[in-house]
């Protein structure tokens, strides 16, 4: 019963994505169907069209794995070794380098504004 | 029907893969045991040593890709139990995300550029933080190349994970706004899987910054790209 109930709430999920998808193509948006469906969802829930309930668990269960899906597309580095090597090395530590500033900017500019919003409007 | 049998074996070796190395790093917490990095480099020494090429994997692969576009979706529901948390603090969110995706889009390019690679590698490198189908199409539209813009989008989301606890840690970003933001605006996805490990809070974060992330990036890309090239 259990399994049923998150197999039906996963096929709702997965047409959110369709829905996602087509809006995507039809509309010509920069967006990915995935981006587009997880805001339609978000919408459905917080206009309470769609119950929290009816979606729960599927998307519990779907999330549990959430780094299991990325896994193909990661196996694929393996058609790149020839860009990487000599000086495309110096590309992943660019890659590298360049990642770790984004968090440090966005991780310290989120905290920063949280922690002192009235001084920050002064400034 | 053999096509078939291939398609389920590779789904199932990688799914079979996955649960038993996540079962070593979850005894053991070590961070090069995370799941996805020790799944994908056991499945190249695989492919490599019995000399299968990438493509026939997906057959299988694919089915198992296919599965991130409704994950996606699903990290609405985390977001919507957290949107008390997600109203308050806005202005924060926004501020950081933007930063970050300037930043990240700034300094690849301008480095890329500094060790003279091509035109084409440094308009791939561009959209590296934002998800991949986003990056991708992204790196199609500046006229660079989408498959090894995907790779880049891997780097990221591999130095999230492996080394964002740690920076996070040196930096004090200790709040779970902070962490969710640094780990979803720098490392999206992958970054998100890692926030789920810290708590449901810094997952919504997370997921907030990674779509906020695609959504600035794919005004901002463009708009980088008219200017400087």
């Amino acid at each position: 019963m259990k399994f049923l109930v998150i197999f039906i709430q996963f096929l709702v999920l997965y047409g959110f994505y369709l829905a996602g998808e087509w809006m995507s193509e039809f509309l010509n948006l920069p967006l990915p169907g995935s981006v587009i469906g997880f805001l339609l969802l978000f919408a459905a829930l917080a206009l309470k069209i769609y119950p929290l309930r009816w979606i729960e668990s599927g998307a519990q269960f779907l999330l549990m794995f959430l780094s299991l899906y990325f896994i193909p597309a990661t196996v694929g580095v393996m058609n790149y070794g020839d860009v990487f090597t000599g000086k495309g090395i110096w590309l992943i530590a660019i890659g590298v380098f360049s990642t770790l500033l984004t968090m440090a900017v966005s991780g310290y500019l989120s905290q920063r504004t949280v922690q002192s919003p009235r001084e920050r409007e002064v400034e | 029907m053999a096509i078939f049998l291939l398609s389920m074996l590779f789904a199932g070796l990688t799914i079979i893969l996955y649960l038993v190395l996540n079962s070593l790093y979850v005894k053991y917490r070590w961070t090069v045991l995370t799941p996805v990095l020790t799944t994908t480099v056991a499945l190249i020494a695989i492919l490599l040593v019995f000399d299968i090429p990438y493509d026939r994997y997906m057959l299988g692969g694919q089915w198992i890709g296919s599965l991130l576009g409704p994950a996606v979706v699903a990290l609405a529901v985390p977001l919507y139990k957290q949107r008390d948390l997600l109203l308050q603090s806005l202005l924060p969110i926004v501020i950081g995300v933007s930063g970050g995706t300037v930043v990240g889009m700034f300094s690849g390019m301008l480095l890329a550029r500094a060790f003279h690679f091509s035109e084409e590698v440094v308009l791939t490198i561009l959209p590296k933080s934002i998800t991949t189908p986003v990056a991708m199409q992204l790196a199609e539209g500046f006229g660079g190349i989408p498959s090894l813009a995907a790779v880049f989008v891997m780097v990221a989301g591999f130095t999230g994970i492996l080394a964002g606890p740690w920076l996070l840690k040196v930096l004090r970003i200790d709040s779970p706004i902070g962490r969710g933001i640094g780990l979803g605006s720098s490392a999206h996805g992958l970054g998100t899987s890692k926030a789920f490990e810290y708590g449901p809070d810094e997952a919504s974060m997370s997921s907030v910054a990674m779509t906020l992330s695609a959504v600035i990036g794919s005004f901002l890309g463009p708009a980088i790209v008219w200017l400087f090239f």
